[in-house]
């Protein structure tokens, strides 16, 4: 990892891309936050027309449904502005985990040393052997169906790339000056991780635990249409996999199976912009 | 009735012990069971249908949705830990019968282990059942398999819901419509189209799609039903349900009942195996006593009234424990002959070990049937091409089936004319018509089917123990909005799990249904149940024992 | 010497690691409640033939002795046998595998080459109008579920446009006595152009920002001052020098890139019926068939695992920092 430059934590001002990016998770954090002001209906009720009917596959426009509805016969724009709630939850809480996680693990690993750091980077070439998806697959097949799976699959395995990367930018903090210096005087270790190492390697937490946010979206969305989601939270994984069981394809519902696409597009790409923003190297280079 | 005894025992009780009458328990969360949107659209979508209707009942209603394997086995093995599920009955050929349905899904010899995994319990149905079982006179037997049928639609057991219309599609540009067989309660999906398919052009596969993977080419396991579209016509039976549901003469020429526990069947002659050797009395006779041997467990129960077999000549004679007026749907018709030079070394082996009969995969299986074995290509397709040998030979060339999991790319293969018979399509049906409308060669086909979709009440747990609370969740939802939403009408609405597509046997009374929340109100307020605070609660005196 | 110690000691961890995965896999499957027989028990079986069948299937030992079994059995090549198939999950693995990997590396092939090209193309442009659109498009294009975008294409150049097929890997019926004869003939690579185009164009953003910022650290090195003062051709620059150092890592990269690939093809193998081990993996997963689901996802954990060997082993022989030394 490269870090001759000292990471901060500030808005990316100098990058266009980045303020895009910001942006649009403004757009989406308002949009969450507001969901059942914004949203005219509940997304998983089943609605009627006034003489009994469902309401089921209305075009956008039709019976007033702005973006139409299911086949089922549930509001698609009400299910768009509540996916925004789930795919940012699950987003900033996987993010949150895999950067709590990896830097706990990159931190104790890089500062101790010994066999401390042996054991914990084992564990982590051992992460980096689970495929991650599958692993994805079996923990939603065998525990009750939940967004909150692949918040936890994510926590189990995904701290590995984020671990390594602290625990070498903690090795080379540990060799600095004032690291030893206050070593030398007599401070804790704790002390020193506290004060020393941790608000150094911060950012590179952040950047890591960014990119985390685009998986978890893309991840969830994925094991929503090999149907091992939870139909209870509407996410847009959830709605794209509603709208293939349901052939929005072969019905031209396009304002079904189009719309949930280009959000997860937005936001994951926006969580991408803003990372590049911070450091220009998107993806963890295979150097280590 | 049984609320007005449980009133007077409540009553009797209060008196006695000179006590309050204790305040009613509420119901707790009602679980209710469904397999995923992704796999079974239709009933996901009714179970979030009923559910919401439940709820108007003041019932706090819990779906929870679960993949096939973890349902079955929890409604199957743990069966005094589940409330409500939706279930499935489908219709196959041997189901023409009704004695399989009236009797394996409600008789209290089923309740442990069997289909009658609901629990239900009642002694005159269990009696009226086992009369129509011996009974070998058709008009008798009527009459006694429609009684049962108004028994159970005053009991509601189950709540009923609908039987659905199995609705396929061909191409009218590949094949000729008047060679397409509508076989009753079935549909167009069947042994009887695949053999009289009669090529429009040059086209001369029939090539066709599932949804599901094949499992195993076996004739002594029923592994899926998807498998057992090729067993059925790899393998002969001595007799075959034909399109209008009544068993008709197939691999026998002919048969006799000598009493009413003994019946001669005489083979037909000049049978051959897929390996030229020819089909004997004695491989019949092996065939049916392979599937009792233990080797076969699937196969077990079909022979079980079997006692004995005797051959003569072309001449197989069967004694039976029990007159039984099912045995030539539910066990000629459906044990598969099989060759003895094949499958009695298999045995025998397999009687030496652990494993059984369905593990045992022939390379390159043999029967005497319609089609012979081509290849197999793992998750992908199975071939099988025209027996020109057999009694009955097809007038397609081969029979290709693909496998194909999306269901999206099934309907685009059928317009494109990669497969050119959709035999499987658990999407929305209505998406099918309006291809149709798009391309006149395609032609849909809807069959009122055998099978049924309903959902279980487990009669362990209370309150489904009182039939007028199960009558009451029942009446609460009106059917003709299950017909319309979850089945875009391809359904009709349902109160016997006797098909009116078996119009023999069907009992018109049971459709004479109220429904409706309101009257569901009603009926539960005069079984006693009360509202409070929104909250349905047990009648008074009653007690949540679950929670 | 030391080099020949450094890769003893490289694949020695390998198996540790792989011994780890084993073993956790082992333990998780095992450990998950209910009987992992019971989908297959069928209502008729006697209790004595339920505990046969356990017994069958091993399942009737305590668990450490399961472990030892399979661990046993595992070295000798053999899976266990299949509760839904009935048979040997090896076979039906090895049947399959093919099928993923050459989809696999033929949508890693073109999404290389694509990538390498382009972010050659953008890092010779830096700067320019070109860039300002191409990389957020590329940073799209990783941001896109895959299985949408499957979909996408399907709709248009299947459903809509007939180009290709809608599924599998050959047309109905056709006849290939070979694995070979199947793999060279013109419909296959025609069955198999929408799922690699699929995941190629994910998978190209990897090789491509690789290129572009080992490109943009090479033309800053010194070689390259050198050789434009020298008076070289700007193309030229870019084409002998930079681009020539700033490939090997990214070639280095295309091993942990098939590692990563193969999990996602688990999603468009489902989406274009592709007979591939990631379509068996769900459906073993959601059959509660353990030995297959087990079997499946350790095939596909040995490729993540060898990958990641070989990207450790390549980058010691490729590294340009150590040839330069």
């Amino acid at each position: 990892m490269n870090s001759r430059r000292p990471l901060r934590l500030r808005l990316p001002t100098h990058d266009p891309l980045a303020l895009v990016g910001l942006g649009i998770y403004a757009v989406f954090i308002v949009v969450a936050v507001l969901a059942p002001v914004i949203a005219p209906y509940d997304p998983t009720e089943i609605l009627f027309t006034p003489n009994y009917d469902l309401a089921a596959d209305r075009r956008p426009g039709e019976d007033g449904f702005l973006m139409g509805t299911t086949t089922m016969g549930r509001d698609l724009f009400s299910q768009l502005v509540w996916g925004s709630r789930s795919a940012l939850l699950i987003g900033l809480t996987a993010a949150f985990m895999v950067a709590l996680i990896g830097s706990i693990v990159g931190v104790v690993a890089g500062y101790f040393g010994g066999w401390v750091d042996t054991i914990l980077m084992r564990l982590a070439d051992v992460a980096f052997g689970i495929p991650f998806l599958p692993f994805v697959i079996v923990l939603a097949a065998f525990l009750e169906p939940s967004i909150w799976n692949v918040v936890f699959a994510m926590a189990l395995v995904l701290w590995r790339d984020t671990g390594r990367v602290i625990r070498s930018q903690t090795l080379t903090l540990r060799t600095r000056v004032y690291v030893e210096a206050a070593r030398v005087s007599g401070s804790s270790d704790l002390k020193i991780i506290l004060r020393h190492v941790v608000p150094n390697i911060l950012p590179l937490s952040f950047l890591y635990g960014s990119i985390a946010i685009g998986w978890a979206i893309l991840t969830e969305a994925s094991i929503s249409f090999l149907g091992f989601g939870d139909p209870k939270s509407i996410s847009w994984g959830f709605m794209l996999q509603d709208a293939f069981a349901s052939q929005a394809l072969s019905k031209g519902a396009y304002y079904w199976f189009l719309p949930p696409g280009v959000l997860i597009i937005l936001i994951v790409s926006a969580g991408f912009f803003i990372t590049r923003g911070y450091e220009q190297i998107l993806f963890p280079k295979l150097d280590r | 009735m049984q609320s007005l005894l449980r009133a007077t025992a409540w009553v009797a009780l209060t008196a006695a012990a000179g006590i309050m009458p204790a305040m009613a328990d509420p119901i707790r969360t009602i679980n209710l069971f469904t397999r995923p949107q992704a796999a079974q659209p239709s009933e996901y979508q009714f179970v979030e249908l009923i559910a919401q209707e439940w709820r108007k009942l003041g019932l706090d209603v819990n779906v929870q949705v679960m993949p096939w394997e973890q349902m079955s086995e929890i409604v199957w093995f743990k069966r005094d830990q589940w409330d409500t599920t939706a279930w499935q009955m489908v219709g196959r050929p041997e189901r023409s019968d009704p004695d399989e349905i009236v009797f394996n899904l409600f008789h209290t010899s089923t309740a442990e282990k069997g289909f009658n995994f609901i629990g239900y319990n009642n002694p005159a149905y269990d009696a009226l059942v086992e009369k129509q079982r011996a009974e070998l006179d058709p008009e008798a037997r009527k009459a006694l398999v429609r009684e049962a049928q108004a028994i159970l639609a005053a009991d509601q057991p189950n709540m009923m819901l609908v039987h659905p219309k199995s609705t396929y599609v061909y191409n009218a540009a590949v094949w000729k419509p008047e060679s397409v067989v509508d076989q009753g309660g079935i549909g167009i999906r069947n042994t009887w189209t695949y053999m009289s398919l009669d090529p429009a052009g040059d086209k001369r596969d029939i090539v066709l799609n599932s949804s599901d993977t094949v499992r195993a080419i076996n004739p002594l396991y029923i592994s899926g039903g998807t498998d057992s579209w090729i067993t059925e016509l790899l393998w002969d039976r001595l007799m075959r349900v034909g399109p209008d549901g009544l068993p008709q003469l197939w691999a026998a020429s002919a048969f006799e009942w000598i009493d009413t526990t003994t019946i001669k069947v005489t083979l037909r002659e000049g049978m051959k195996w897929h390996d030229g050797q020819p089909v004997t009395a004695e491989d019949v006779k092996f065939s049916f006593e392979a599937a009792g041997s233990g080797e076969a467990p699937m196969y077990g129960p079909f022979v079980r009234n079997i006692t004995g077999i005797e051959t003569s000549g072309n001449d197989i004679t069967f004694k039976l424990a029990n007159p039984s007026a099912a045995f030539l749907t539910a066990s000629l018709a459906k044990i598969n002959l099989i060759p003895k030079h094949i499958w009695e070394p298999v045995i025998e082996d397999q009687k030496t070990k652990d494993t059984n009969a369905e593990s045992y995969q022939e390379a390159t299986p043999i029967g005497s049937g319609p089609f012979k074995f081509t290849s197999w290509t793992a998750n992908e397709e199975v071939v099988l091409s025209a027996n020109a040998d057999h009694f009955n030979k097809p007038k397609a060339d081969r029979w290709i089936l693909r496998i194909v999991p999306n269901v999206e790319a099934a309907l685009g293969m059928l317009k494109s004319g990669e497969i050119n018979f959709l035999a499987d399509f658990p999407g929305d049906p209505s998406v099918l018509n309006a291809a149709a409308a798009a391309d006149p060669n395609l032609k849909v086909v809807s069959t009122v089917d055998i099978g049924f979709r309903y959902v279980a009440f487990n009669h362990r747990r209370a309150p489904f123990n009182d039939a007028a609370f199960r009558n009451a969740l029942s009446a609460a939802v009106d059917r003709r909005l299950i017909v319309g939403a979850a089945f875009k009408g391809f359904a009709v609405p349902s109160n016997s799990v006797v098909s009116p597509a078996l119009a023999f046997w069907h009992n018109e009374e049971t459709g004479k249904m109220e429904t409706g929340v309101d009257k569901a109100k009603a009926m539960l307020a005069a079984a006693g149940y009360t509202l409070e605070g929104g909250k349905l609660h047990y009648p008074a005196g009653v007690t949540e024992t679950l929670k | 010497m030391k080099a020949f110690s450094a890769i003893g000691a490289r694949v020695i961890q390998t198996l540790f690691v792989l011994w780890a995965v084993v073993t956790i896999l082992f333990f998780l499957f095992r450990l998950m409640p209910g009987s992992p027989l019971a989908a297959y028990i069928d209502p008729n079986f006697t209790p004595e033939q339920q505990d046969a069948l356990m017994a069958r299937f091993g399942l009737d030992k305590p668990l450490w002795q399961q472990y030892f079994i399979y661990l046993g059995n595992l070295l000798q090549g053999d899976l266990g046998e299949s509760f839904f198939y009935r048979t040997s999950v090896a076979d039906r693995i090895f049947a399959l595998l093919p099928n993923t990997l050459i989809l696999t590396f033929s949508s890693l092939i073109l999404a290389y080459g694509i990538g390498v090209l382009a972010g050659a193309y953008l890092a010779w442009k830096r700067g320019g109008a070109v860039e300002q659109i191409a990389i957020p498009l590329v940073l799209t294009t990783r941001a896109m579920p895959e299985f949408w975008l499957g979909m996408i294409l399907l709709a248009v150049f299947s459903f809509s446009l007939g180009w290709f097929p809608a599924g599998g890997t050959r047309p109905p019926g056709a006849d290939y006595p070979t694995l070979w004869s199947l793999y060279t003939s013109a419909d296959f690579w025609r069955h198999m152009t929408l799922p690699v185009l699929t995941l190629a164009i994910y998978a190209q953003g990897l090789p491509l920002l690789l290129m572009r910022s080992n490109m943009l650290d090479v033309m800053k090195e010194d070689f390259v001052t050198m050789a434009r003062i020298k008076g070289l051709s700007s193309y030229s620059v870019v084409i002998r020098h930079a681009a020539r150092n700033a490939l090997l890592p990214v070639m280095t990269s295309f091993a942990i890139a098939v590692g990563y690939q193969i999990q996602g093809n688990v999603v468009v193998e489902t989406v274009f019926s592709w007979p591939g081990l990631g379509r068996e993996l769900v459906r073993a997963v959601s059959a509660s068939d353990y030995p297959l689901a087990q079997g499946a996802f350790l095939m596909i954990a040995v490729v993540v695992i060898a990958m990641n060997l070989v990207a450790d082993l390549l980058y010691a022989v490729l590294d340009p920092r150590v040839t330069r030394e």
